[in-house]
């Protein structure tokens, strides 16, 4: 299981360099509060107007982070001349992606879960029973986002205008994952059961399937130089 | 229901419009290339004494 | 190749123009607004043949590395990319007075425009990258991740206008169309798809004079 080992070697190595400087962490974090603040005064005071937003809102503010996280996933290697080695890196690469693709994943879950219980503390939501459904939607939409983000960060660590092409790039094709989640969030939120938006987090998994499978085809392509 | 055709006109109008300037900047595009290889062809004599193509003699684009 | 197809489109759009002015009856419902249709629905289904185009272009560049195949792909999206434009511009003209407004967030107008944007994009990406051998590859997994996107899009945001709502007045595709009508709408996206393999083809002859030129 080479590939495997050299997947968990890519996301141990982002996860430790992460761990020690919390750069990115505390800066999404500190973001997220940044627009939970935003959200609330350009929203108005209004409670009712602000718990039917919420998903909405919510879910902006995880793509928001996951658009100024997942821009810089490549930026250690770029910044420490360290591309040549991932250019260089024996085997699939593929691998590399994946490896990327769960340490994202993982700093953006842990960023989600935080600004989550900031959200229902600041907005006075409960979310009981509605919390495993709302998991897993959370979990299949940040896979989304994660595994298309990897792929166009790769895309853009060289170029110039990285930071403005980046979001400019991702932003349309996360559309239906935005949609999905939203929808899926409201539903539950308002206690529906999970079973009652089976189309939207089926066209999560759906869009998830496609997003993954197209970054391990296509990814070692956009290492070749 | 009215007959709108202004909105009618106005439609095919900017269809017009948006396929013309499409056309036009491709017919751009190949004036700036036939002009570029002109320039490098004058701009490059022949070395070995065997004859080179130049702009003049490549066939113009359609 | 290019001129003959060139004047093939010029033909195509006057017999187009003819049948969708002229011989195409008047519509009951909308009046003679309808047939803005002639133009707008064509205009997608070229639009979206082109990218189809892109996507399988983009697909034999990285399994072959032809540099043919990646101008073509670049070619074919830059061109669908103007047909989906005029697309949704017409299809905001036709909206103001049918609808009474330029612009709805409904399924089909809301899918193309995120379509079109996403391949607006794909043209960024393209003008972005210096390297032009870097540029065909990550234009090449952008136009297929961006094709394969097309078809999620239209699913989301189709349930997202029409879960828990009303039907709308408008449904989409009419239960029976009069024969000179979708005569005039075939003949038209002929027109259309005769318009748009001349430009792909003419801008693809583009980039290869300009590869050349700048080699």
């Amino acid at each position: 299981m080479r590939y495997a080992r050299r997947a968990l070697i890519v996301a141990w190595k982002d996860l430790v360099v992460e761990r020690r400087s919390k750069e990115t962490l505390n800066a999404l974090l500190f973001f997220s509060l940044a627009l939970l603040f935003v959200f609330q005064f350009t929203l108005g005071p209004d409670r009712e107007r602000l718990a039917a937003v919420l998903p909405g809102v919510l879910w902006l503010g995880f793509i928001l982070s996951g658009v100024l996280g997942l821009g810089r996933t490549f930026l250690v290697e770029r910044d420490n001349d360290c591309w040549e080695a991932l250019l260089l890196a024996p085997g699939d690469k593929s691998a590399v992606y994946v490896g990327k693709l769960a340490a994202s994943l993982a700093l953006m879950l842990v960023v989600e879960a935080i600004v989550l219980a900031l959200f229902t503390l600041f907005f006075n939501v409960d979310l009981g029973p509605a919390l495993p459904g709302l998991a897993l939607v959370i979990v299949l939409g940040t896979l989304g986002i994660a595994a298309v983000g990897a792929l166009f960060a790769a895309m853009t660590a060289q170029v110039r205008t990285r930071e403005l092409l980046f979001p400019v790039l991702l932003l349309p094709v996360l559309v239906p994952v935005l949609l999905g989640t939203v929808k899926a969030t409201e539903a539950l939120l308002l206690r529906e059961p999970l079973a009652s938006v089976a189309h939207w987090w089926q066209l999560l998994v759906a869009a998830d399937v496609v997003y993954v499978v197209a970054g391990l085809l296509t990814f070692d392509v956009l290492l070749e130089g | 229901m009215p007959d709108n055709w202004s909105f009618v006109a106005a439609a095919y109008g900017l269809a017009a419009i948006v396929f013309l300037g499409y056309w036009r900047r491709l017919g751009r595009k190949e004036r700036e290339i036939t002009a570029l290889r002109a320039d490098r062809g004058s701009h490059q004599p022949s070395r070995t004494g065997h004859p080179r193509p130049d702009a003049a003699s490549r066939a113009p684009l359609p | 190749m290019v001129k003959v197809l060139g004047w093939l489109a010029v033909v195509g759009i006057a017999a187009g123009l003819t049948m969708g002015s002229a011989v195409a009856p008047r519509e009951v419902t909308q009046g003679n607004v309808q047939r803005i249709m002639y133009l707008h629905v064509p205009a997608v289904w070229v639009a979206y043949l082109a990218f189809i185009v892109g996507f399988v272009a983009s697909v034999v560049y990285l399994a072959r590395r032809r540099d043919t195949a990646d101008r073509l792909a670049h070619a074919a999206c830059e061109v669908g990319t103007v047909f989906l434009g005029v697309n949704i511009a017409t299809g905001a003209i036709w909206g103001k007075p049918t609808w009474g407004t330029w612009w709805t967030w409904d399924a089909r107008l809301t899918s193309v425009a995120v379509v079109f944007v996403m391949f607006l994009a794909y043209l960024l990406l393209r003008q972005a990258v210096e390297d032009p051998e870097r540029g065909a590859r990550y234009a090449a997994v952008l136009g297929i991740v961006a094709a394969l996107n097309i078809p999620l899009v239209h699913f989301s945001v189709y349930w997202w206008r029409t879960l828990h709502q009303p039907p709308s007045l408008l449904k989409p595709g009419t239960s029976a169309m009069p024969p000179s009508i979708l005569a005039a709408l075939l003949i038209n996206f002929a027109a259309l798809a005769l318009l748009g393999a001349y430009f792909i083809a003419r801008r693809a002859r583009v980039l290869a004079a300009e590869a050349e030129a700048l080699a």
